[in-house]
This record gives structure tokens, sequence and C-alpha cells, in this order.
């Protein structure tokens, strides 16, 4: 706790300089934001809400600024020594510095983290954000992004991939813009299974009872047993997906799934105590490499891939500025530089013709470069029927 | 009244101010908004309103009655093997301890030097399918050859346990330590033997530790959410698995509110029959009847 309300002070105190604050409101809210994390946080937390915000607001022209915050997961950028090129680069460029913060671990614990100062609208100094596609909607919804202004963003406009360009939730890419993907795959201890696992199904084979592990997170886990099913998530109904939560249900029940988890299914799988799940291509990369008695699989059903997305939520200082960031990660040549690095699927076209020279290995590798046709996402339900899942998909997990 | 008088009158208070002042602020104003907010109908998506809602308390009652009787028994089994485990290691540090005392102690006390979450994930590693403890139970015929520790109940007892042992046994040590000796020379002097002595002597006059120590294993015990998480399965999810995903997954506040509520006052009762039980004496310490 201390580390973080250190850091809130920190990007409380950039953000005064930055505008140009006199000192005593300095004073006044910097010591407001040390209270925040104490009683006057909790209080606002437990105040009434008044729930969803308006139309969100398209942001204004205005000039490139000194600095710019840059909230991100962990691991999600490429990084040479302690310096991070992407962002040299952007410096070089505009002038900018960038602050980049590594303190997204968790969709909903990030939401938990930043709900209240984003209701307030006020983004906590951050002037993007970096969060999956249902908390992406969610923010939408909430009133808590701002529209991007297109025209200034020409290198996204041209170079976004189609296969990400248009979500039921945002169809124009208005509030949202891909950082990266990545897929759901089957991974298995090859040394157990005696074989290649290329099925969903074979997640509910009893040969691996008490074996398995799928993800809490409800639509990769969901999504995916609608493949085995035969259904395409992106147009499911609430029924379908109920019946498959179900089954998922009733296979932990039974013992079939031994637990759900996060990423911490790397050291289950390591360790033996599971053999065959449900994990991210991002780590495949990673595991694959360090046991040869691990590997994955594209499921044959088709796969889902999840999608995080940079946001300028509302009261960013410098939004304008965020703009350009976004504009500038859609540059193919910086792209490929990230790519290269995290191992997730680019948004970005062009980024593997440019890989194709420098890189041929990462070119060819199907958990970056997949087949997209392949690729599923899960359908954008309305408020009430995205509910009664989560709460039907919490109930399953055991919750 | 002289002003010395007046101001011996007010030092009790004063002494007493900033406890209650602390309490007041992060005790009773949180739980005045935590009452609150679990009475509130909404979702974040409508925003919440204040509204008498006490379906909130039965539904979370009937949804999650299986959850609350786990966390119940779950902490109350942890409680009787920390007890079990903790009473005698108590008594041998306190009446064999010798010059050893303080360095035996500091041994129960230094797993808390590491955080909880890493001690609870080595246990992972201790218990995995394939390692040491489960082949060596397996090698012995406890365990079946397709049977398996982690993920059980008995792991996340276990997990709750170990994690809550010191807390059993400080204040055991403490009242035994405290225990003077010509007391139990008296009972073998009035002819009672070994046991006799051991039960109308030394387990009373040990009656304010067992009281503290079994209350501070239970308590925290119920409300844990991380054995389960980490070393169960869905089938093991406590009360505090329900509350986090209430409140972090599904933005229900209400709900993770009123379970809150419902939990304390549990254990508020369980807490009032416990003392009425082996009386509030043994509670606060007042020896002797």
């Amino acid at each position: 706790v201390s580390k973080s309300s250190d850091w809130d002070i920190e990007r409380a105190l950039d953000a005064m300089q930055a505008s140009g604050l006199s000192r005593r409101s300095l004073m006044k809210r910097a010591g407001a934001g040390a209270l925040s994390l104490s009683l006057v946080g909790f209080l606002a937390a437990c105040g009434d809400d008044d729930g969803g915000g308006g139309e969100a607001q398209v942001i204004p022209k205005g000039e490139i600024s000194e600095r710019l915050t840059f909230a991100n997961w962990p691991l999600y950028i490429d990084v040479e020594g302690d310096r991070r090129p992407t962002l040299d680069k952007f410096e070089r460029k505009y002038g900018t510095q960038v602050k980049y913060v590594e303190e997204i671990n968790d969709n909903v614990e990030f939401f938990g983290k930043v709900r209240q100062q984003y209701a307030q609208g006020n983004s906590g100094g951050r002037d993007l954000h970096v969060v999956t596609d249902w908390l992406c909607n969610r923010m939408k919804r909430l009133g808590y992004v701002q529209k991007f202004d297109k025209d200034e963003m020409p290198n996204a406009v041209r170079n976004i991939e189609d296969a990400v360009a248009s979500p039921d939730f945002d169809p124009n890419r208005e509030v949202s813009m891909p950082w990266q993907s990545g897929q759901v795959l089957i991974i298995y201890r090859r040394d157990r299974t005696g074989g290649e696992v290329r099925s969903i199904n074979d997640l509910f084979d009893p040969k691996y009872k008490g074996k398995v592990t799928m993800l809490t997170e409800m639509r990769d886990t969901v999504g995916s047993v609608l493949l085995g099913e035969g259904i395409d998530p992106e147009d499911a109904t609430k029924d379908q997906a109920l019946a498959a939560i179900e089954k998922i249900e009733k296979a932990s029940r039974d013992g079939q799934i031994r637990r759900f988890t996060g990423n911490e299914y790397t050291r289950d799988i390591t360790r033996g105590d599971s053999e065959v799940i449900l994990g991210w291509s991002g780590d495949a990369v990673q595991l694959t490499a360090d046991n040869p008695n691990v590997a994955y699989s594209q499921p044959e059903e088709g796969f889902m891939i999840f999608t995080d997305s940079m946001q300028i939520p509302v009261g960013a200082p410098n939004a304008f500025t965020a703009q350009k960031m976004i504009d500038f990660v859609y540059d193919p040549q910086i792209q490929a530089a990230i790519t290269a690095y995290v191992n997730y699927v680019p948004p970005v076209k062009g980024a593997r013709e440019i890989l194709e020279d420098s890189d041929p290995e990462i070119a060819e590798n199907d958990l970056i470069f997949p087949d997209l046709s392949q690729a599923h996402n899960f359908k954008t339900f309305s408020e009430d029927e995205e509910a009664e899942i989560e709460a039907a998909f919490q109930r399953a997990i055991g919750a | 009244m002289s002003v010395l008088q007046r101001r011996r009158g007010l030092l009790p208070y004063l002494l007493l101010a900033p406890g209650l002042a602390w309490l007041a602020l992060f005790f009773l104003v949180p739980l005045y908004y935590m009452a609150r907010q679990s009475l509130e109908e909404g979702t974040i998506f409508t925003g919440f309103e204040f509204a008498w809602n006490f379906q909130t308390y039965t539904d979370a009652i009937a949804n999650y009655d299986e959850q609350i009787l786990r966390s119940f028994l779950y902490a109350g089994a942890a409680t009787v093997i920390a007890f079990a485990i903790g009473f005698p290691l108590a008594y041998v540090i306190a009446f064999r301890g010798g010059r050893f005392k303080n360095a035996l102690l500091l041994l129960v006390i230094v797993p808390f030097f590491v955080t909880y979450l890493i001690r609870t994930l080595s246990w992972q590693t201790i218990l995995e399918d394939n390692g040491w403890v489960v082949n060596a139970l397996q090698f012995v015929g406890i365990l079946a050859d397709d049977g398996r520790v982690l993920a059980t109940t008995a792991a996340v007892v276990a997990g709750i346990t170990y994690n809550f042992l010191p807390f059993m046994i400080l204040p055991l040590y403490a009242s035994l330590e405290r225990i003077d000796n010509r007391m139990l020379e008296a009972g073998y002097d009035l002819y009672g033997t070994r046991r006799a002595v051991f039960t109308r002597v030394t387990l009373p006059l040990a009656a304010p530790g067992v009281v503290a120590g079994s209350l501070l294993t239970f308590i925290p015990a119920v409300g844990d959410f991380i054995n389960a998480e980490l070393l169960g399965t869905p089938r093991q999810t406590m009360i505090g698995n329900v509350i986090q995903s209430r409140y972090l997954e599904l933005t229900d506040y209400p709900t993770a509110a009123a379970l809150s509520f419902i939990l304390m006052a549990l254990v508020l009762v369980i807490v009032l029959i416990w003392a009425r039980l082996v009386g509030t004496e043994s509670l606060m310490g007042v020896e002797g009847r």
C-alpha cells in the first residue's frame, strides 16, 4: 500500500507541475491524494454512486506536452537494459518524456483502483491505460474515457488490422485502440497425454480428471467451451452461454476441473499438477521454451482471441499527446519492435512484413501471426444479460 | 474542586481519546458506510441508491449458505487442530524450555518473517502431485496411487492451521509460563496424581490462553480466502472468496457488504457463546474463583 500511495502522490505532483497550478492548490490536492487511500477514498467508495456518465467527448486539438503518463501491464513493451526503446523513440520524435507505469496486473483490480477517481473525472494523472475488451466497454458505458480525434491518428486509421478494427462494442474504434491481442490456447503436457491434444472437448475427457484447469477470465473460458460445442461465441445466445457455464460447473463439481486460474497456471503445468489446460499465447512461448514436455495447440474448433486496448481516460492531463502515442505505435516499424519483444499478436498491418526481413522466426510463429480466420471474439451482451452470465460463471468457479 | 482534581478527572478520558478516535474513524465510520451500502440497490451502470433493501441479506444467506457453513467448519477444524498441536508445544516450551525458551519461541515466530502469500504458495510446492510428500503418502498406502493432497479440503484446512498456528501458541505459552510452580507443588502435596494436577490445576490456569488463542485463530480463519484460493478447488471456496468475487468481479457492492455483515454477526454470536461456556473471567484473564 505504501508503495502505491507514494506513487499516487508523486503522480499528483507531476500532474500539478504539468498544469502549472499554484503551490497552494498543489499542497491541497497532494494532501487529498495522500488521504484518498485511507478515509476519503473509503467514504467516496461507500457513498452513493451516480452511475454511468454521458456521451464521450472528442479530444480537442492541442499542443504536444512535455510529459505523458502511460499505465500498462508488466512485460508488455520492449525493453533493452533499463531503457524502453519505443518510448525513447517517441521522446526523440516529439520531445515528450513518457512516464511508463506497469501498474495493471488484473482488469478487475485495476478497475477497483481507478473507479472512484474516474467517476469524478479525475484520471489520477494517467493519460493512457491499457485494458481488455470487456473493460474497455465498461469504461465506455460509464463515460470514463474520451473519444479519439481520428484526424490526428493517420497511422492508426490506415494500419489497424481488419480482424480487430470493428468490435461490436466500439465498431468505429472511437474510444479504444488495440495494443496487443492474444489467443486462448490448449496447453498440455506431452509426456502425460502421449500425443497431441487438439480439441477443446478433450478438456472434458475423464482421462485427465483433476488435471484440467481453465481461466478465471469468463470470456476466454466460456468462449472456448462454446467453440467446443460448435457454437460461435460471436453469435451465441444467453441461453447457450449459460448452458456452457453449466457444463463447466458440472465438470468442476465432478472434479474434472481442478481449478480456475489467472497467470498462475504456468506454475501448475510446469510442476505437473495440471496436464491439459486453457492458457494464453504470450505465456505459451515462454512455457514451451522452458520445458520441452509442455506443448500447445490452437484448438481445431477455432480459438478465442482477446485484445487489450489503449484508452484515454477522462481528465487525462495530456490527452492530445496520448493520441499521438497511440498513433505512434501504429507505425509498423515501431510495432515490429514491440512485437519482437512481447510475443503477442500485433494489431498493426505491415509489422509482419518488417519482421520477415529482420526476424523471420517471429514472422513465421503462429502464436504471433495466427490464422485470424480461426479467431473468435466473445459477443457483447446487454448489461443485464452480461450481469447474469458473469454471476453464473462466478458461481461455477465456486464463488 | 481544585484545578488539579479536575484535571485528574479528565486524565482517563484524555488517555482514552486517541484510541477512541482511532476506533471511531477506522471502525465505526466504515461500519456505518458498509451497513448503508448493504441496503442499497442498483448497479455500477445505474448507480447505487439507498433503499432499505433487506432482501440482499436473505438472498445472500440463501445463495451462500454452503460457503458460510464451510467457512465455520474449516475455521473450527483448524482451531481444534492448532490447539492439539499448539498446546503440547507451548507446554514444553514453558515448562521444559529452560535456557532455550526464547530460541524456541523465536522458531515459532520465524515463519512470520515471510509474507503470508509466499508461505501459502510454498505449500503448493510441498504438496504438489508428484512431490515427495505425496509420493511418501502413496508409498505407505495412506493415499491412493492416483490420490492427491493439493486441491483438497485437507490441504485447505492444513494451510489455515499452519498460517494461524503462532496465534494459538503464543497466548497459550504466555498463560502457561505465568503459572506459579508452587500451585502445582500444592497439588502434588494434596496427593494429586499427575493427571489430576494437570486437569485441575494446569488447565484451568491456562484457560485465558486457551480462550485468547482459539479466538485469535478462529476469527481471522473464518474470513480467510487465500488458503481456499491457492490450496483448494471451487468445491472448497469460503465466504471470503465469495465476498471478493462479489466485490471485485461482479461489482455487486451491496451483496459483498451484506455478506461481510452476516459474517461479522455470526462470528460475534459464536464468540459470545464461547465466552459463556468458558466464562468471561478467563476471557479477561482474571484468575481464581
